[in-house]
């Protein structure tokens, strides 16, 4: 293995460890109580929130915001793959048609990605609600991800490949990259908040 | 961030007063009323900027300040300066604010004037944050500052002080009851209906807005001659009788805790079985879900909406109604305390299917409809009236829509919005509780 190789993993866990340490940290901070008796249930929430209620059906926000709510979709796709892709080169196990397959995913990720990029930049209430670390944090990512589909076609670019890797790693804990931990831990929140109350899931047109 | 020109109306001077111990004591008590949840909420904002048409105030002016995630920014963005890695070295990259003069200002500006605590920015967040927490938090914080706006600050002295938010003594209440007692026997069906105070070991002891004792008696009636035909056990308690809460509002847990405390005692002196909470959307949320943590203690007794009681009334034949005495269309107003964030949701529709001919919903509705935009303290605050008639646009165009003469509103808070919706906006409609539509159908042997 060569050190690029020894310092991707090692970013890796860096991150890893990171992320769980922000997560742990918020613990520094009271516990929350909840006293009152359930009306609703909460790991159904929690379901809910993991599934039918992350869907355009039941978010007006990502309803109103389509093409929006898609190209997030397939932006995370495309990490994901990136990432698949990063984790085979490292064990050097690349067969073609995955590549192959990881690399259209990773390509319409990246486009997404700059899509989104391009939407924070012209939108301008999207834009002052925008601090720098917004902008970095996409650019290393869509970098990332550009990087991935140069190397899937010519392999000899493994060193700036992992490079950017690697700074994208150590960047993820400090930035706002961090929601990629975050999002879990809200979405039970928001799954046992609602779930618990009985306003989720949607109980539906029923007699009282 | 970049936050547009802000003042703190009525409490500019205040603010312009805070000494350097003030701040270090903001920065302790901002500490001090986050949870764990609050601090992984305040990490977890994507900026994606997704929730700002979920918010009535956004819809009604498109202005950077009225969107929820700025809201949640100004929050955030202290979080991450004095909490945040990033936030402590390089500031301006993460968006990171020092908790100073300026962004107390913003605070009041923003989290007092531009929002209703509606919760609807929280339903639709993308990463799922809850939005309408993390602002009644940082509301507490400058509660603990004595940096409330004035209207509702005075509306919560007089409920510490007085033991009701309209500062009603213990004799005006008794007084009104024997008044209103009078007219409801005076009513054919209802010669031997009570308006029962201070009794013990009842099944029920039921709350109310103290608006209803002041302006809306009819209200009250409506309720007593409801329980009067299910031939119910019910009592009101002389003092502790209020059901809002508008700690709630101000997001001091000690006094929210204060106030609803007051219906506990209540319910133990008396050996009432169950709290029964009026048509009151934030009153429903406080004393129902929010109240147990405040005082720390899981309640021995059930707490229920009226609405729900009123429901199982109907449902087990204990009530009979008729729908031909409610002609008028009608819609339904679902007030966010009671329904988005009280899970009070079918109760008042199957009320209403049976009490009314032509009931017809409002777009959105249910957990998704648009706040009145008279929650969150925002009627006690008069300096931000304009920016609350402006918001309520919204609810306005959705009531148009349907058509009806009559609006049902679970919530007296929501009514006097509502009410001044009507006149503004010239929408012609009559406002009634839910209560008052059944009470109006009630079939009753003579
Ligand atoms: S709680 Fe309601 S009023 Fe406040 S920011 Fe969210 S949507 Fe707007
Ligand atoms: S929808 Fe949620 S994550 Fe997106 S900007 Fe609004 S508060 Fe932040």
């Amino acid at each position: 293995m060569t050190l690029l190789t020894w310092g991707v993993i090692l970013s890796a866990g860096i991150c890893l460890v990171a992320l769980s340490a922000l997560v742990a940290r918020t613990f520094a901070f009271r516990a929350p109580s909840s006293l009152a008796a359930t009306q609703g249930s909460a790991a159904r929430g929690m379901r809910y929130a993991f599934g039918a209620g992350m869907l355009p059906t039941a978010k007006e926000s990502a309803r109103d915001h389509l093409m929006v709510w898609v190209t997030g979709m397939l932006y995370h796709a495309g990490i994901f793959a990136g990432l698949f892709y990063l984790a085979f080169t490292v064990i050097g196990f690349l067969p073609a048609a995955i590549v192959a397959a990881l690399r259209v995913l990773i390509a319409v990720g990246a486009v997404a990605g700059l899509g989104l990029l391009a939407r924070r930049i012209a939108l301008p209430h999207l834009r002052q609600l925008s601090c720098a670390d917004d902008f970095a944090a996409n650019l290393i990512v869509d970098l990332f991800l550009t990087a991935a589909v140069i190397h899937s076609f010519v392999p000899t670019l493994r060193g700036p490949f992992y490079l950017v890797a690697i700074l994208m790693f150590l960047y993820v804990p400090v930035g706002k990259i961090r929601h990629c931990f975050f999002f879990f831990y809200m979405r039970i929140l928001f799954g046992t908040f609602f779930g618990r109350r009985g306003v989720l899931p949607h109980r539906g047109v029923r007699e009282a | 961030m970049k936050p547009e020109p802000i003042n703190a109306g009525p409490l500019e001077d205040r603010v312009e007063a805070l000494k350097p111990d003030d701040l270090t004591r903001a920065l302790e008590e901002f500490r001090a009323v986050m949870t764990r949840d609050h601090a992984a909420a305040l990490a977890s904002c994507v900026h994606c900027g997704l929730c700002s048409e979920t918010c009535h105030y956004y819809l009604a002016t498109r202005r950077l300040d009225a969107i929820p995630a700025y809201k949640l920014g100004l929050v955030a963005s202290v979080f991450r300066r004095h909490e945040g890695l990033l936030g402590k070295v390089a500031p301006g990259w993460v968006g990171a604010r020092t908790l100073n003069h300026e962004t107390i200002k913003a605070w009041i500006d923003a989290l007092f004037g531009r929002c209703s605590l509606c919760g609807r920015c929280a339903l639709n967040c993308t990463m799922g944050i809850n939005i309408t927490a993390a602002i009644r938090a940082a509301r507490g914080v400058l509660a603990a500052l004595d940096l409330v706006p004035p209207g509702l600050k005075s509306t919560v002295d007089t409920a510490l002080i007085k033991g009701n938010n309209m500062g009603i003594s213990e004799n005006d209440f008794v007084e009104t009851l024997a008044w209103l007692e009078g007219e409801m026997q005076s009513d054919a069906g209802f010669e031997t209906a009570r308006m029962y105070v201070e009794e013990t070991g009842c099944r029920m002891l039921y709350t109310l807005n103290p608006r209803e004792v002041m302006f809306f008696p009819l209200s009250i009636v409506a309720v007593a001659k409801i329980f009067h035909a299910a031939g119910e056990s019910w009592t009101f308690s002389k003092d502790g009788f209020d059901v809002t809460n508008y700690g709630l509002y101000d997001g001091s847990d000690a006094h929210a805790g204060t106030m609803s405390g007051r219906l506990v005692t209540s319910m133990e002196r008396l050996g009432a079985g169950t709290l029964v909470l009026a048509e009151c959307g934030h009153g429903f949320n406080s004393n129902r879900w929010e109240a147990p943590q405040w005082l720390n203690r899981r309640y021995p007794f059930e707490v229920k909406s009226i609405l729900q009681v009123v429901a199982g009334y109907l449902r087990d034949g204990r009530i009979k109604v008729d729908a031909a005495q409610n002609t008028q269309p009608v819609t339904l107003h679902d007030p966010c305390n009671l329904v988005r964030l009280g899970g009070i949701v079918e109760e008042q529709r199957y009320l209403l299917r049976h009490t009314a001919r032509d009931f017809r919903e409002m777009t959105p509705n249910r957990e998704h409809n648009y706040c009145c935009g008279g929650g969150g303290g925002q009627l006690a605050m008069t300096n931000y009236a304009d920016r609350r008639l402006e918001a309520g646009r919204i609810k306005a165009d959705q009531i148009r829509r349907t058509g009806a003469k009559i609006v049902a509103v679970p919530c007296h808070n929501c009514i006097d919005q509502l009410m001044e919706l009507n006149k503004h906006y010239g929408l012609g409609v009559e406002l009634k509780t839910v209560c008052e539509l059944v009470a109006n159908a009630l079939v009753v042997e003579p």
